[in-house]
Order: structure tokens, then C-alpha cells, then sequence
């Protein structure tokens, strides 16, 4: 099993690494799009792929990654699958801040409530921020473009002060699933 | 038109069966003919509605072509342009009396989209066509279902409640049942609720269980007859029905769209007609505050003010005892006599209904279909909740609805959706308790923030600021009036005690606190964040004087050093001000505890907190002692030296600090213009630092000033009379 660790590379100067998982590829394109545009200052490479384990043959190529998101749509249980299945493929230390789900369609109706609130929960028992994201307006994916940048400069190290993967994540991780319904 | 006349009769049969006016609907139906006839030889449409119409019970439907090509015909343009009135009576009737087999039956039904409303009369028609009992189960569902989803369009009610019996005896039916509860809710006057009906209602809900749809009916009946519904209601039900109109919603609201951009093209030509062109009903989407339209009863026995009759104030204050409340409570949002109406009267089924409205068309348009991306949306949308804010600020309380909404969507928001309406509904959020609050607001927006840029992260802070300062407001006004509780809604049914109250404020604040230490240093101290977090505490720091609420929270170091340290002077005038401001809270608040012991008690930490920022504020900037020990920050000596900053301990002063240094070095200009060297020290010397100090104060820095003033006792202008500490420093 190959499992993909966030230590074993150094790292290139400058240069942050994003690698977007999306099973359905559908709202990845546009986001990379998005975050490439976005940056000035340093230089990011947006890595795309559909689920994990990574291919073995251009795995020594390959710089160090150093956040993965997952793109999960609300509308298809196979993409919520593709996720639970690919968590298994990444080292630990990367759910010390360097993993977060983004996820699309969230506003669809009760179905898509209830998976929300299992994607919560695979959240919160991995310690990950949800972000959600809508991948349907121009403004939207800009959004969701900056928010993942502001994660991205602070994993890789690249934030002016002093913060920490591990510290951001502690302030963003999604706490167990909030029970609306009561009262 | 032997066909047409054969739709006449029938619709005199099924309509004398309902005991309503006969020959109103027979002479409407003969004017459809009439038009019909006229229009048939020239129209492919009409000439399809005119075949349609004359389809005779038992007519073959497998292999009719004829039917077929007209179907087809009728189907596009409803699905393009709508279907007039006439026309959705006339296929309506075709459907539901099965002459064309109920496979076209559901056909029709899926394609009935009215383009402007839908009579009346059809759909009593239809109730009676329900009655007959013929129709397969699907097809009635299907045909209710219909109903609801047209509900807003039907011209008029009057006659569709007269058989309000009729309709409430399908209850038994155990699959319409839900359908026809949400008919009845719609319906429902304080004259359909009889013993009898609650009686049959409770029966039904042993049998069925506690069904929301059942409960909703019930607690409808609760408020307008207490006494005949004993069961218990939950004040909050969940969203009550589902909503079904799924397969129409596209259509309809494409058609609708379509129909108001002609209108608005039509109207703009005519601009000098007065009046408005046609009656337009809201479209399905809910999204706008339908006209003030529609009402009940046409009765001439009462004397009743229709709410849209009225046109000022005074006649408002003449009839307000005998005001009914329009068909659609989502009209009252718009219209400022209407909100005075519903403020003064306090009619819990409005505030029931405008509720079940509201939280009804915020879940459907905003938690149950994506928007598309098109600005035209967009804009509907935000203005939508815009209205709502307004209604809002008229009545100075927040709808439970709205509230409910804002926590759901939150916790799905992605942070730039109708970004600014989003956090001002949210600021307009009630006191709860603190227990929830962290779970329903803090959760969501603390993710939101910290992973958003500053211009968001400021926006929150600025929501969190108004939220406070509307809770204090509620709070000074009400605990005026009765004491320690708290009414949490205007005619004071919910209360919390004080107690619950500052916990809720203690987690408010604690929590911006949180947020704005954290922020500052992700931002590297970006001057915005500063000054909306001493905006947030310029609120914080007069909690006691100014509301009347005896709580003083200090603000954290992570806050309070970044503001003294700042490059921009604003930003240590307003740290200034606050600490003056505590210092008059924490004065007050002693006076009193000395006066009357029992009042309440201010920890001894927070009086701790307030003289390690005080001292740590006075050695820097007044007495250049700054990083010294015991000044509150302090810096290691060896660092210190290593740094090689010559005079270290003064360079925070009035003169050196970063922020003055504009103002000392042109002091400095004005005092000595020969002097080619600066030397900004000798400002310190003698009577130059008074001057400097006056000078100072004269740029506008009040906050400074009056915080200098009461904390060193020095009257800059007369330096001879202060405290050991305050003395100015000139050198060491």
C-alpha cells in the first residue's frame, strides 16, 4: 500500500503544493483554474486526481504535497464513497492540519443534509476543517479558490507569522455534527 | 360547441352537488366557449383546446393520433408560454373526469402550468371530480399535489372554503392525508374549527401517530380556538410539510419569469397609463413579497377592512379592530402600515402563519435548490433578504423563522453568498442561551473565519459588534421593566434571567475575543482587524455605564498590545478612550459595591487585569519605562542590549513611538526650525513636553487626552501638581 507522507521530500523554495481529489471531476478543473490565478506571490502547483493511492510510476517526480483537499458533491453517494475509501491512503501525519474536505451541492435537499452531516463526522474523527463551496457561481469558486489558499500558505509553511498547520487546524476543524433539530 | 355546451352542463352538475353558485361558473364556461369559437378557425392552440374540449367519455387513447398531435400541441405552449385560465379549467375538467383515461389524466396534470392564475372555480370542480371517487390513487395525489403548488395563484378562496367539509373529510384517507392537511392549513378561517373537527383530528393522530403534518394542523387550530385543542405543542415544530411541488416548480417558475419580462417590456411602453397592468401574482419561487392581495371573505354581513384597502395611518387607527389579515403573509413584509399592524395587535396565528411562510420560502429557496448562476437570482434573492431586514428593524425583532433559517445555512455557507445580507440577519439574531449559542453561531463561524480573508474576518467582527450592541440595547430596556428577567420576544411569553443573560454576553465576548487575538496575528496586525476588534470592545469597555449591565470584561493581551504597539496613531487614541472608559465602568461599579454591598461583584481579577494594562500603558508611553520590569511587558535585559535599539525603554513613548513620530518630529520642526540635527529628547526637557503634550491633544487625539488626564492627574497646561509615577521622564 502505497501511502503518501507529507515528510519525506523537501520542500522546493517558494512553492506550495495542492493536490484535489475529486472522484467525479467535475468541480476540480475549475478550482485549479481558480487557485492558480489567485496567487501572485508564490508559486502553486495544483495537482488533480481522482482518488487515491496515487500511480506508483511518477512518484519520485512528484513534489511534496502539502495539502490535500477532498472534493466531495452531495448529490452522489459515490463521491462521499471515493473519499471514505481514500482517507486509508495518507499518512497520519497528514491529519495534522494538512487535509480538509470541500464540499459542493450542499443546499440540495435532505438527502443531501443527511450526507453532510456523515461528511461532518468523517471530518471530525479526523480532525479536518469542511469547507463548503459553490461551484456553480464565478464568486463562488473564487471563495473557495482564497480559502484554500489561506489554508495551502499556512501547511506549506509559507504564512509571514509564525502559525502552524497544526494550530490552524485546531482553530478550523469541524467539531462533531451539530444537532439542529432539537428544541 | 356542442361540446362546449356538453362542458357547461357538467360543470352545472358537479357544481350543484358542492352548493355553490351554479350559474356563475355556467356563464364562465360559456364565455370560454364563446371565446373559444372565436378564436378556433385562426389559432392552432385554440383549435387544440376546442378538439380537446369535445373528447367524449370512453374515447379510445392508444393509437389516437388525433388526441395525440393536440396534446403535444397544448403541451409545448404550456411549457413555454403558461396556459390562460380558461384553458386550465377546461383541461383540468379533461383530466380529472377521466374521458381520456387517467394515463392522460397524470399527463395533463404534469403539464398544467397557468400563466397567470388559476379560477377558482376549477379547482372546486376538481374537488368535486375528487369526490366522485373514480380517480386512481396516483392521480389524486398527483391532482392535490397540483393544487398546493398553484395554491398562491387561485384568484380567489371564497368558494374553495365553502367546501372546506368536503375537503376535510378526505382526512381519512391515510396517503391524501398529508396533501390535504397542508390544503388545510392554507384554508383554515377560526370558523372551521369546530369540536367536531378537532375531535376527528386527535382521532386520526392516535391512529397515524405524531405526523408533522398533523401537528402543524393542530397547532393552526391551537391558535385560533385554545380551548377546543388541550394537547401540548411544541412551540417549535420542524419544518411542517414537505413540499410538492417538484415536479411544476421548473416550468412554473421559467414561465412566470418569462411572463414578467413581457409585462415589464409591455409596461414600460405604457408608462402614462395609470394603474397597474394586470394582477400579477408571485411567482412559485417565492422569492418575492407577493402584493398585499386576496383576502377571505367577500361577506357583506361584516364590516371588514381588507388590509390592502388601507392607505394611512389614521385609518388604520380607525379599524383596527375589524382588520383582516390578507391571504399571503408574505405580503405584510412589504408594507409598512401592515407591519404596524401586526406590532400593535401581537395576533399569534399572523405571527404563526407569517412564520410558517417565511421559514417555509427561506428553506425552499435557500436549503433545498442551488442557486443557478445567474445574477438575476442573485439579485432577487438578496433582495428578498433585504425586505425581511427592513420588516425586521420596522418591528425591532427578529422573526423565529429567520432565526431557525440563518443557524441551518450557516453551517452549509461557503462565506461569499449573500455575504453582507447573511451577517446582517445574522446580527439581528435574539439572546439565547449560552449553551447554544456556541453551537449554533460559533461552530460554523469560527471555520468561516479563520480560513477567510481579512475583509470577511472584519465583516464578522462588525456583525458580532451590532449583535452585542442590540442585546445590550434589549437588555437596558427591558430589565427596566421587570427586574432581573429578561423577555427574550416583545410581549414577554419567553424569559431569562439575568444571570443566563451575562453568561450569554460573557461567551459573546470571550469568543470575539478569541477571534480577534487570533486574527490579528494570522493578519500580522492588519490595521482594519485592529480597528474593528477596538471598535467590538469600545462597545465591551461601557457595558455598566451605558447599559446598565454589571460585567466588565478586560480585553485580552493578544488584543490590548497590538493596539499599543501600533503603527497608526488612531488605533492607540482609540486604546485610549476604552481604557478610559474602564476606568469610569470599574469607578462606578466600586462606588456602588460600597454603597450597597448586595448589589453584585466585579472579580478582583478583572480589577488585576485592568492595573497590569493600566501600568503596562502609563510606563510606555508616558513614563518611557517601557519593557521594563514590573510594566506589565517585559523583556528580558540581555535581549534587550543584543537588540541594540539605543534607549530602548523610551522608544514607546509619546515621542518615539511610531505612531507620534510624524507629530514629534514636525513639533520639533516648529519649535527649533534653525537646528539642522534632530533631537527629538530634548522634547521631554521641561516645559517643551508640555507644549509637545498640548500639541498632541490639539491633532484631535480625545481618547489619548482623557485617558492621560484621569490616569496621571496631569493637567498638561499646569504640570506642577501629580502623582509620583506620572512625572514625565526626561532622561535616565
Amino acid at each position: 500500500m502505497a501511502l503518501l507522507t507529507p515528510y519525506s521530500k523537501i520542500p522546493e523554495l517558494n512553492t506550495a503544493t495542492i493536490l484535489l481529489i475529486e472522484n467525479e471531476e467535475r468541480f476540480q478543473t475549475k478550482l485549479a483554474d481558480a487557485i492558480v490565478q489567485q496567487e501572485k506571490d508564490v508559486n502553486v502547483n495544483v495537482r488533480l486526481a481522482r482518488k487515491l493511492p496515487l500511480p506508483l510510476e511518477n512518484g519520485d517526480s512528484r513534489p511534496r504535497v502539502d495539502l490535500v483537499v477532498f472534493v466531495v458533491s452531495l448529490r452522489s453517494e459515490r463521491s462521499l464513497q471515493a473519499v471514505e475509501s481514500s482517507l486509508n491512503y495518507l499518512a497520519s501525519d497528514y491529519y495534522l492540519g494538512k487535509v480538509c474536505f470541500v464540499v459542493t451541492d450542499a443546499r440540495c435537499g435532505t438527502l443531501a443534509q443527511e450526507r453532510m452531516l456523515r461528511v461532518r463526522r468523517l471530518a471530525a474523527s479526523h480532525h479536518c476543517p469542511v469547507l463548503c463551496a459553490e461551484h456553480q457561481t464565478e464568486e463562488g469558486i473564487a471563495m473557495a479558490a482564497m480559502r484554500l489558499l489561506t489554508i495551502l500558505k499556512v501547511s506549506a509553511g509559507l504564512s509571514p507569522m509564525a502559525t502552524t498547520a497544526l494550530y490552524l487546524s485546531s482553530l478550523t476543524r469541524c467539531a462533531a455534527a451539530p444537532e439542529l433539530d432539537d428544541d | 360547441m356542442a361540446g362546449a355546451s356538453n362542458l357547461s352542463g357538467l360543470a352545472l352538475e358537479t357544481s350543484g352537488e358542492l352548493q355553490s353558485p351554479g350559474s356563475a361558473s355556467s356563464n364562465r364556461s360559456l364565455r370560454v366557449a364563446e371565446n373559444v369559437r372565436k378564436k378556433g378557425e385562426r389559432n392552432p392552440f385554440q383549435f387544440a383546446l376546442n378538439y380537446l374540449s369535445q373528447v367524449q367519455e370512453g374515447t379510445v387513447v392508444r393509437g389516437n393520433d388525433a388526441l395525440e398531435r393536440n396534446l403535444v400541441l397544448v403541451e409545448t405552449i404550456a411549457l413555454s408560454q403558461g396556459l390562460p385560465p380558461e384553458a386550465v379549467s377546461l383541461l383540468l375538467d379533461l383530466a380529472l373526469s377521466l374521458r381520456a383515461g387517467s394515463v392522460t389524466c397524470s399527463r395533463i396534470l404534469k403539464f398544467l402550468i397557468p400563466a397567470s392564475v388559476v379560477p377558482q372555480e376549477a379547482i372546486v370542480r376538481g374537488m368535486s371530480w375528487l369526490c366522485v371517487g373514480k380517480m386512481p390513487l396516483n392521480a389524486q395525489v398527483l391532482f392535490l399535489r397540483w393544487v398546493l403548488t398553484v395554491f398562491d395563484l387561485i384568484d380567489c378562496k371564497d368558494h374553495l372554503r365553502a367546501v372546506y367539509g368536503f375537503i376535510f373529510s378526505f382526512l381519512t384517507e391515510e396517503n391524501l392525508c398529508p396533501f390535504i392537511c397542508h390544503l388545510l392549513y392554507l384554508l383554515t378561517m377560526r370558523e372551521h374549527v369546530q369540536p367536531f373537527r378537532v375531535r376527528k383530528l386527535l382521532e386520526i393522530q392516535t391512529r397515524m401517530g405524531k405526523q408533522s403534518f398533523l401537528m402543524q394542523l393542530l397547532a393552526l387550530y391551537k391558535v385560533f380556538r385554545p380551548e377546543l385543542v388541550t394537547l401540548s405543542v411544541p412551540s417549535r415544530l420542524r419544518t411542517g410539510f414537505k413540499n410538492h411541488n417538484s415536479t411544476w416548480k421548473a416550468a412554473l417558475s421559467a414561465v412566470q419569469r418569462k411572463n414578467r419580462t413581457q409585462m415589464m417590456a409591455d409596461h414600460s411602453l405604457s408608462l402614462g397609463v395609470k394603474g397597474k397592468p394586470v394582477s400579477r401574482k408571485r411567482k412559485l419561487d417565492h422569492l418575492e413579497v407577493p402584493p398585499l392581495s386576496s383576502s377571505f371573505y367577500t361577506n357583506s354581513k361584516k364590516t371588514v377592512f381588507q388590509l390592502q384597502e388601507l392607505r394611512s395611518f389614521t385609518e388604520l387607527l380607525q379599524n383596527i379592530h375589524n382588520i383582516e389579515l390578507p391571504a399571503q403573509m408574505g405580503s405584510l413584509l412589504g408594507c409598512s402600515l401592515a407591519l404596524h399592524y401586526l406590532d400593535c395587535v401581537q395576533d399569534e396565528s399572523a405571527f404563526l402563519r407569517l412564520n410558517f411562510w417565511l421559514g417555509y420560502s427561506l428553506q425552499e429557496e435557500f436549503l433545498l435548490c442551488p442557486v443557478d448562476g445567474d445574477s438575476d437570482s442573485q439579485t432577487e434573492a438578496s433582495r428578498f433578504l433585504a425586505t425581511i431586514l427592513s420588516s425586521q428593524q420596522f418591528l425591532q425583532e427578529s422573526f423565529l423563522s429567520t432565526e431557525s433559517f440563518l443557524y441551518k445555512f450557516l453551517s452549509v455557507w461557503d462565506g461569499s453568498l449573500l455575504r453582507s445580507q447573511v451577517l446582517d440577519l445574522l446580527s439581528h439574531v435574539p439572546l439565547m442561551p449560552s449553551h447554544h449559542i456556541r453551537m449554533l453561531l460559533f461552530e460554523p463561524l469560527m471555520q468561516l473565519y479563520f480560513t477567510s480573508s481579512v475583509f470577511f474576518k472584519c465583516s464578522v467582527l462588525e456583525c458580532l459588534n451590532s449583535m452585542l450592541l442590540k442585546w445590550l440595547t434589549w437588555h437596558s430596556i427591558n430589565a427596566l421593566e421587570n427586574g432581573l428577567d429578561i423577555s427574550l420576544n416583545s410581549n414577554g411569553t419567553v424569559t431569562m434571567t439575568l444571570s443566563g443573560f451575562m453568561d450569554t454576553v460573557i461567551e459573546l465576548v470571550r469568543f470575539v475575543g478569541r477571534l480577534a487575538a487570533e486574527g490579528l496575528r494570522l493578519e500580522n496586525c492588519h490595521v482594519l482587524l485592529l480597528s474593528h476588534t477596538l471598535a467590538f470592545y469600545e462597545t465591551v469597555c461601557d457595558m455598566f455605564v451605558k447599559y446598565g449591565l454589571p460585567l466588565v470584561i478586560m480585553p485580552p493581551a493578544d488584543v490590548f498590545y497590538p493596539a499599543l504597539l501600533a503603527t497608526d496613531s488612531v488605533s492607540v487614541d482609540r486604546l485610549g478612550y476604552i481604557m478610559y472608559r474602564y476606568r469610569k465602568n470599574l469607578t462606578l461599579a466600586k462606588k456602588q459595591g460600597q454603597q450597597r454591598e448586595q448589589t453584585f461583584h466585579i472579580s478582583r481579577v478583572t480589577y488585576q487585569e485592568f492595573n497590569k494594562h493600566l501600568v503596562a500603558m502609563v510606563s510606555c508611553l508616558w513614563n518611557s519605562k517601557s519593557f521594563l520590569s514590573g510594566t506589565g511587558i517585559e523583556v528580558d535585559e540581555r535581549q534587550l542590549i543584543q537588540s541594540k535599539v539605543p534607549d530602548h525603554w523610551s522608544s514607546f513613548d509619546l515621542v518615539h513611538h511610531p505612531a507620534f513620530f510624524k507629530y514629534a518630529l514636525e513639533f520639533h520642526q516648529k519649535c527649533w526650525p534653525e537646528r539642522k540635527r534632530v533631537d527629538l529628547a530634548s522634547i521631554k526637557v521641561g516645559k517643551y513636553w508640555n507644549w509637545y503634550v498640548e500639541f498632541l491633544f490639539s491633532q484631535g487625539f480625545d481618547g489619548l487626552n482623557d485617558f492621560i488626564k484621569v490616569n496621571t492627574g496631569q493637567s498638561y497646561s499646569s504640570s506642577s501638581s501629580s502623582q509620583g509615577d506620572s512625572q514625565p521622564t526626561g532622561q535616565h
